[in-house]
């Protein structure tokens, strides 16, 4: 299907994709490793390393002809340019020859290496990339063995400079190490269109700074600098010093915090610091070209410390006169059964989408052998779920493959707080070409990647989009128009009803526009959480967690799901609960107030499981770390339970479970663990052995995951209900409209512990219109008094227009009330 | 609050007509900047930013790489001698020598008055008129010792009085 | 008039020596000023760019590629072209568009406007090295003076030969000290508000996507395109008439170092050395002899003078048979009191610090040149140290991203390869120690 051309690279021909990077070719078609250093497949060229040196010629052909020209020897004449030429920088073209292992190259490659060393501090021995440095391999392979500049009339710089301020910085630098490659610096500005990174100076002077303020280095992606990072230049605050590369083992893992589920790989060590045990010492990307490529935000990379916390739930315990105290597994889990058992069929469960696939399965099966009805999902912000397992992204897609032609509507999110991963790569399709149109109430930083970002009314998400052909015909035409077609739904400034008439909106869209049920198409939403489809594909909604809270069962089975700190309306139905058992990480507020017995449970990353990510794929991630104390996985922890209250027998594995799922959930038909760690190579050829991009190993060893069709997928009819379009908050006079909104940074318990970023997490505020701070003349910075759907906060205001006329933003989980759940009025005042 | 924007209102406006691009004024802009503040520091740099939107970074790495900003403070008269070769061959070195030595600083170093500052640059096109050197960026050429110390003691006045002035 | 040989030529560029205040607008006008420009726009756009391409105009920013070709790259169908006049001047020893810019300004304003018609450019901006900033105040003014007399910009009353109204805007852009902003991509970056540092080509600048803003277009230096007027006014084939074969027109020479006029002087080429270093230059200073020229500044390779040298005559060709290059034709000369070792420093100290950093031999080759240059002139050469820089050198020739690398070799490899006798005169014995102590300076900034 694509072009091909013939070139020849070492008097061989090869047929090749036209159009492609020469240096990519030659690795994937010819086992040819160019060497670079500045070169990166995932970045424009730039060529200033000069390692690519190849020399290049064209075949001749007559001009009248087209004819090759042939010469004496009956070979294809070649026109070889006069100088060496960067293979970085060109690409294939028919009839390209290549030499790449002349005297000429070879002489020019130890030269490269040579003047690179002129500067180097040559300190492998303390460098944390020693041992996968592609400056180390390089040099190797193609050095000279011995650089001629005396070290002392090397120029010596600074060591363990940090990348923006000292007490925050995430990366630091050492000067002396860096070889002026810019890898950093494109990625920050073209990747993530954070160009927070840049030169300082000029020729042998060139220095990376970045910026100072707040932070410094001010983006939510700055570690993948230090994997993309030839040399040891680059390392992280939780690295740097940790260990050393060799005595690590890589374990296959997914980020446990939003609907993307990069693939990440769990650096691990037997330490003193954790008794001996297995310990996470780094998080590293690990590639998956149609999920997060091979990039990770820094609160996974950065993030992982809460699961050594030692604030951690680490015994089981149960309430003794109005006391919880710690008690054995068999005492807390007796208590429990016995609790169910009498409850009969008034049992119900809420689970949070930090569970796995095998923990809702195991949670549903304890409720429904109980007789209970109601699973109940957390949080409640969005819904629709249904939705996208009908007319979802399609299987096959790749957000990498939108381009020109496509477009992408992202309506009522914050991407970039809610799913990074989806705006990096959203931003990089809209680089490509794509129609990025970003609708929102008030201005959100992915507006900086849009084509057009239209503003409508607080509330009124599905209103705009229903009515998008009537009011913006335009727009509309060239959303509907568009090759390939997808929508984001986030439930910024919406109530569940509203989120679910966007839902419904966009749905109906997609399927009036023919775009759903082929690839690249379809519906996504910024669900919380790493599971929030699996939450569906196992029965649990937030509607049912609704009918929860109307009609109190006897027993609830709260998992993973911090009802106090998320919805200050949730006390207000808890207390009619008769018994609470709470399965969780952190010993919350519900727990510590409400939990009749509370049991301990596994990270994701003490344990085997799978996700469901929001394009439904289902992944893998394996155990890495010993376990905090007496916690077990939370299937096992509710198949014990099921057994002690005599409702079934306790699976002995998650890949038992999972079996089981494949055999009796549709869905899940064939997605045994087997199936889903099966692994292809992609491309391009990252982290492998070879001289290439070397460096760091995020080679894909444990699953590519599989994607659950949607129904449109499998060529059936869809017919979505038209949306109730509900009312808007409407606020009285003197009263605002109050909008939750997402940071990406919080103080959520499986955050907060993740001290590098703590200095990171904003200081609880909201934003206030500057108009609207004028009238009540509430200054920048001042605190405020914000009461509103049943909470009071006291926050700084930010007096920057950010919010729309008439509201007030107001993050979730910064403050230690809980907020609103949902976009309501309230009222502000100077405090 | 953008003092810049706010004192050069019609010159930032011009200029920013002048490209299609904000990004291409950031020249311009670190010019007015160090004009303000004596150099370019970094509430100039911010500002700057803000002007043509760009990130502070990419300002401060501009300013870096091109040697007519200086990061940091410069006395009121900054004397780029020229010692590239043709103005060596014409005893440019020579001269610069003995400028540092009349004024008593080192090469880079300002007067304890903080009046001169005296560098050596690479060639300023006046390669037939050495010895010469920019003062404050105006040509000043055909120089020998004696027309040097009536201009140093012609500024050094001038910078004196003005300062008294605002005083 | 310029008489060489017994034969009168008008001066072409430097018109001030004939007509005083020339740099007036007025004055410009009333001696045919703008003419071309007239003359040009009732001409088709091919038919300028093809007598342009007959007179052998070459450029003389130091490639010496032909303007006319160079124009004709340029795709006509593209909406939006630009003209982008180099006034960066900052080549060791050049020193002759300052004098174009503050004496005739008006005929490179001219001269970029008929470039810019024949391109379909929409905009000329004319990036002046920082250091011109009062050059560039004052160039300003004389574009306005034209602007306000309705001759371009967009208030503008001619006609083109389409009927159009004729609006291209020109405009001032000072650098603010980069040497690496003359190489044209680089240029064109800093134009930008980007780090001016060389760009990868192709796409080259006339190129859809390797010009400014990504548009097409051309890069002319101030000298080149100040020649346009006279071509349009008097034809291409009055202009071949002057100089010797490819080589055609005026060229200036910028005459520099030991000589007793250092100056500018607009001559045809082919004129020998010895009529430019004598006859104009008023040979050597009292008592000395000629011993060396750069005749492209601090980036081509350095002669040592010889009889036969002096009767080269000055053209492109001519040069290149000794091993040399005209270039920028910024002729430093050196007599016999001069250090060649000396010379090799202060050159590369200058690309030492010029140099972007973008590129990995550029970066260290200029580096490591000077620590050993430095050394060698403390008198601490080592035994091997000559075949070290020459190597060194002769490493960043086929590797570097820009000329610049290359330009930063050559006086490492020529003044080696040239004057041998003076290396091995530092490094084995009879000058050991720091006679040059004033001269060898310490580098311009702290490394
Ligand atoms: C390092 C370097 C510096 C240069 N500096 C200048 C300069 O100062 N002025 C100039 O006109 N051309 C300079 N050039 C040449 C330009 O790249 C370009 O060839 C020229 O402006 C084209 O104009 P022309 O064809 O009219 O000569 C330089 C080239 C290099 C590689
Ligand atoms: S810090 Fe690393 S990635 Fe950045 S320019 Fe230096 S070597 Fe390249
Ligand atoms: S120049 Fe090609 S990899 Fe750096």
């Amino acid at each position: 299907m694509t072009k091909t051309v013939t070139i020849t690279i070492d008097d061989k021909p090869y047929e090749v994709p036209a159009g492609s990077n020469l240096v990519d070719v030659a690795k994937f078609h010819a086992d040819n490793d160019i060497p670079v250093f500045c070169y990166h497949p995932k970045m424009a060229p730039v060529g200033m390393c000069r390692m690519c040196l190849v020399e290049m010629g064209s075949i001749e052909k007559d001009r009248a002809t087209g004819e090759v020209l042939l010469d004496e020897a009956g070979k294809p004449k070649v026109r070889w340019m006069p100088k060496l030429q960067t293979a970085c920088t060109q690409l294939v073209a028919d009839g390209m020859v290549i030499r790449t292992a002349t005297p000429e190259v070879k002489v020019a490659r130890e030269n490269v290496v040579e003047f690179l060393l002129t500067s180097h501090p040559l300190d492998c021995p303390i460098c944390d990339k020693g041992g996968e440095c592609p400056l180390q391999n390089l040099t190797m392979e193609h050095g000279k063995g011995g650089s001629r500049m005396a070290y002392e009339d090397k120029q010596h710089l600074e060591k363990h400079v940090p990348l923006g301020t000292p007490d925050s910085a995430l990366v630091y630098l050492d000067e002396e190490r860096c070889i002026q490659c810019a890898r950093c610096v494109r990625f920050q500005d073209e990747v993530v269109g954070d160009d927070v990174l840049a030169f300082h100076e000029r020729g042998r002077r060139l220095q990376i700074i970045t910026n100072s303020a707040p932070h410094g280095f001010d983006t939510y992606f700055s570690g993948n600098t230090t994997d993309i990072c030839p040399v040891g230049a680059l390392t992280t605050a939780d690295f740097r010093f940790g260990a050393r590369p060799w005595e690590l083992t890589e374990i296959p893992s997914i980020d446990p915090f939003d609907a993307a589920g990069s693939n990440i790989s769990l650096s691990t060590r037997l330490d003193r610091d954790f008794g001996g045990r297995a310990m996470i010492k780094r998080v590293m990307p690990r590639q998956n070209e149609e999920v997060n490529e091979i990039w990770i935000s820094d609160k996974v990379r950065f993030g992982h410390h809460f699961t050594r916390s030692d604030q951690r739930l680490q015994k089981a315990m149960v309430r003794t006169g109005g006391k919880l105290s710690e008690t054995t597994w068999a005492e807390a889990l007796k208590v429990a059964a016995e609790k169910i058992k009498a409850a009969g069929n008034k049992v119900a469960a809420i689970a949070g989408s930090g569970m796995s696939n095998e923990d809702l399965f195991a949670l549903k099966q304890l409720v429904n052998a109980a007789g209970g009805k109601h699973l109940g999902a957390w949080p409640i912000t969005h819904t629709g779920a249904e939705l996208l397992a009908q007319v979802g992204l399609s299987k096959g897609s790749n957000l990498g493959a939108l381009g020109k032609g496509d477009a992408v509507l992202i309506i009522a999110s914050d991407l970039e707080e809610e799913v990074p991963m989806w705006r990096l790569r959203l931003k990089r399709a809209h680089d490509r070409g794509a129609l990025v149109v970003v609708a929102n109430a008030r201005k959100t930083r992915m507006d900086d990647f849009a084509d057009a970002a239209p503003r409508y009314e607080a509330g009124k998400a599905a209103h705009w989009l229903h009515d998008l052909k009537k009011n913006h015909a335009d727009l509309a035409q060239k959303l509907a128009g568009a090759q390939n077609l997808v929508i984001v739904t986030g439930a910024e400034g919406l109530t569940l009803d509203g989120h679910r008439a966007l839902m419904q909106a966009a749905a109906n869209f997609l399927i009036e526009s023919h775009h759903v049920g082929k690839a690249n198409n379809g519906l996504l939403s910024t669900l919380p959480g790493a599971n929030g489809m699996g939450l569906h594909y196992f029965g649990f909604s937030p509607e049912q967690t609704l009918l929860i809270a109307k009609s109190a069962p006897k027993v609830l089975i709260v998992a993973q799901a911090e009802l106090l700190a998320d919805d200050p309306t949730a006390e207000a139905w808890l207390s009619k609960v008769e018994t609470v058992i709470s399965l969780n990480l952190f010993p919350d507020a519900l727990t510590q107030r409400y939990a009749q017995v509370a049991l301990p449970i596994q990270s994701f990353a003490e344990r085997d499981g799978t996700f469901t990510n929001g394009e439904r794929r289902v992944q893998r991630f394996y155990t890495a770390q010993g376990p905090m104390g007496e916690a077990l996985p939370a299937w096992q922890a509710i198949g014990r339970l099921t057994e002690a209250a005599g409702l079934g027998k306790a699976k002995l594995s998650a890949a038992a479970v999972m079996l089981e799922i494949s055999q009796t959930v549709p869905a899940f038909s064939g997605m045994t663990y087997k199936a889903i760690s099966k692994v292809e190579k992609q491309f391009p050829d990252v982290g492998g052995n070879d001289q290439y991009y070397g460096g760091t190993a995020y080679q894909n060893k444990g699953g590519l995951g599989l994607v659950i069709p949607t129904v449109a997928d499998k060529g059936e009819k869809v017919a979505i209900a038209m949306p109730e379009l509900p009312q808007a908050p409407k606020p009285s006079a003197g009263e605002f409209v109050v909008i939750p909104a997402t940071r990406l940074y919080n103080n959520e318990s499986v955050f907060k512990p993740s001290l590098l970023v703590q200095p990171r997490v904003m200081a609880p505020y909201a934003e206030i219109n500057s108009a609207d701070a004028k009238k009540l003349g509430i200054e920048q910075g001042a605190v405020v008094e914000i009461k509103a759907g049943g909470t009071t906060v006291r926050v700084k205001a930010h007096v920057n227009g950010g919010a729309p006329e008439g509201s007030i933003v107001l993050p979730r989980h910064l403050t230690a009330e809980a907020v609103p759940v949902a976009i309501t009025t309230g009222t502000v005042s100077k405090v | 609050m953008n003092t810049l924007q706010q004192k050069y209102a019609e010159r930032i406006q011009t200029t920013l007509a002048k490209y299609p691009d904000k990004r291409s004024a950031v020249m311009p802009m670190l010019y007015i900047a160090q004009e303000e503040y004596g150099h370019v520091n970094p509430e100039g740099i911010q500002q700057v930013a803000e002007i043509c939107d760009m990130d502070p970074t990419q300002v401060k790495s501009i300013a870096g790489f091109y040697t007519m900003y200086s990061e940091k403070p410069k006395g009121e008269y900054w004397l780029q001698v020229c010692v590239d070769l043709p103005c060596a061959l014409r005893g440019a070195d020579e001269f610069h020598h003995w400028l540092l030595h009349e004024l008593d600083i080192e090469e880079g170093g300002t007067t304890a008055d903080g009046v001169f500052t005296v560098e050596h640059v690479m060639c300023l096109a006046a390669c037939d008129k050495a010895p010469m050197l920019q003062c404050n960026f105006h040509f000043e050429e055909n120089l020998d010792k004696d027309k040097m110390r009536a201009k140093l003691k012609a500024w050094r006045d001038q910078a004196l009085a003005a300062k008294r002035g605002k005083k | 008039m310029i008489t060489v040989g017994g034969k009168q030529i008008p001066n072409i560029i430097y018109r001030e020596k004939d007509i005083p205040n020339i740099r007036e607008f007025d004055v410009y006008v009333k001696n045919g000023g703008y003419e071309g420009l007239k003359k040009a726009l009732g001409m088709t756009r091919a038919t300028v760019i093809q007598e342009v391409k007959d007179s052998n105009l070459r450029g003389r920013g130091g490639a010496g590629f032909p303007a006319g070709v160079k124009w004709s790259f340029i795709p006509q169908n593209n909406a939006v072209n630009y003209v982008t006049v180099n006034a960066d001047e900052s080549e060791t020893g050049t020193f002759k568009d300052r004098q174009i810019m503050e004496n005739n300004p008006h005929q490179l304003i001219e001269g970029a406007l008929i470039c810019a018609y024949a391109v379909k450019a929409k905009a000329v901006y004319i990036y002046l090295r920082g250091e011109f900033w009062d050059v560039a105040h004052e160039l300003d003014k004389h574009i306005e003076a034209g602007r306000k007399a309705g001759l371009y910009g967009a208030n503008g009353t001619l006609k083109d030969a389409e009927g159009n109204p004729f609006t291209v805007e020109v405009y001032t852009h000072l650098g603010a000290g980069a040497y690496i902003c003359g190489e044209e991509s680089a240029l064109l970056n800093s134009l930008e508000g980007k780090l001016g540092q060389p760009r990868v080509r192709p796409p080259f600048p006339a190129q859809k996507g390797g010009g400014l803003y990504g548009e097409p277009t051309v890069v002319n230096n101030v000298e080149t395109l100040a020649n346009v007027p006279w071509i349009i006014t008097n034809g291409a084939a009055a202009y071949k008439g002057i100089g010797v074969g490819n080589s055609t027109g005026t060229k200036i020479f910028c005459l520099s170092g030991h000589v007793k006029r250092p100056a500018n002087y607009e001559l045809p080429f082919g004129v020998t050395f010895r009529e430019l270093l004598y006859e104009y230059g008023g040979g050597p200073l009292d008592g000395r002899t000629f011993k060396a020229i750069l005749p492209s500044g601090g980036s081509g390779p350095i002669i040592r003078v010889t009889d036969e040298l002096l009767d080269t005559p000055l053209t492109y060709e001519d040069l290149q048979k000794h091993n040399s290059i005209l270039g920028s034709a910024s002729v430093i000369v050196m007599d016999d009191t001069t250090d060649i070792v000396w010379v090799a420093s202060k050159v590369i100290k200058f690309f030492k610090h010029e140099s972007c950093g973008k590129c990995t031999p550029c970066r260290e080759g200029t580096y490591w040149l000077d620590k050993v240059l430095d050394r060698i002139l403390r008198g601490e050469g080592r035994a091997n140290d000559v075949d070290l820089i020459a190597n060194v050198a002769a490493n960043m020739k086929p590797t570097t991203l820009c000329a610049l690398g290359e330009f930063a070799a050559n006086p490492v490899i020529w003044t080696i390869k040239n004057f041998p006798e003076e290396f091995k005169a530092w490094v084995e014995g009879d000058r050991k120690g720091p006679q040059l102590a004033p001269m060898a300076l310490p580098s311009p900034a702290a490394d």
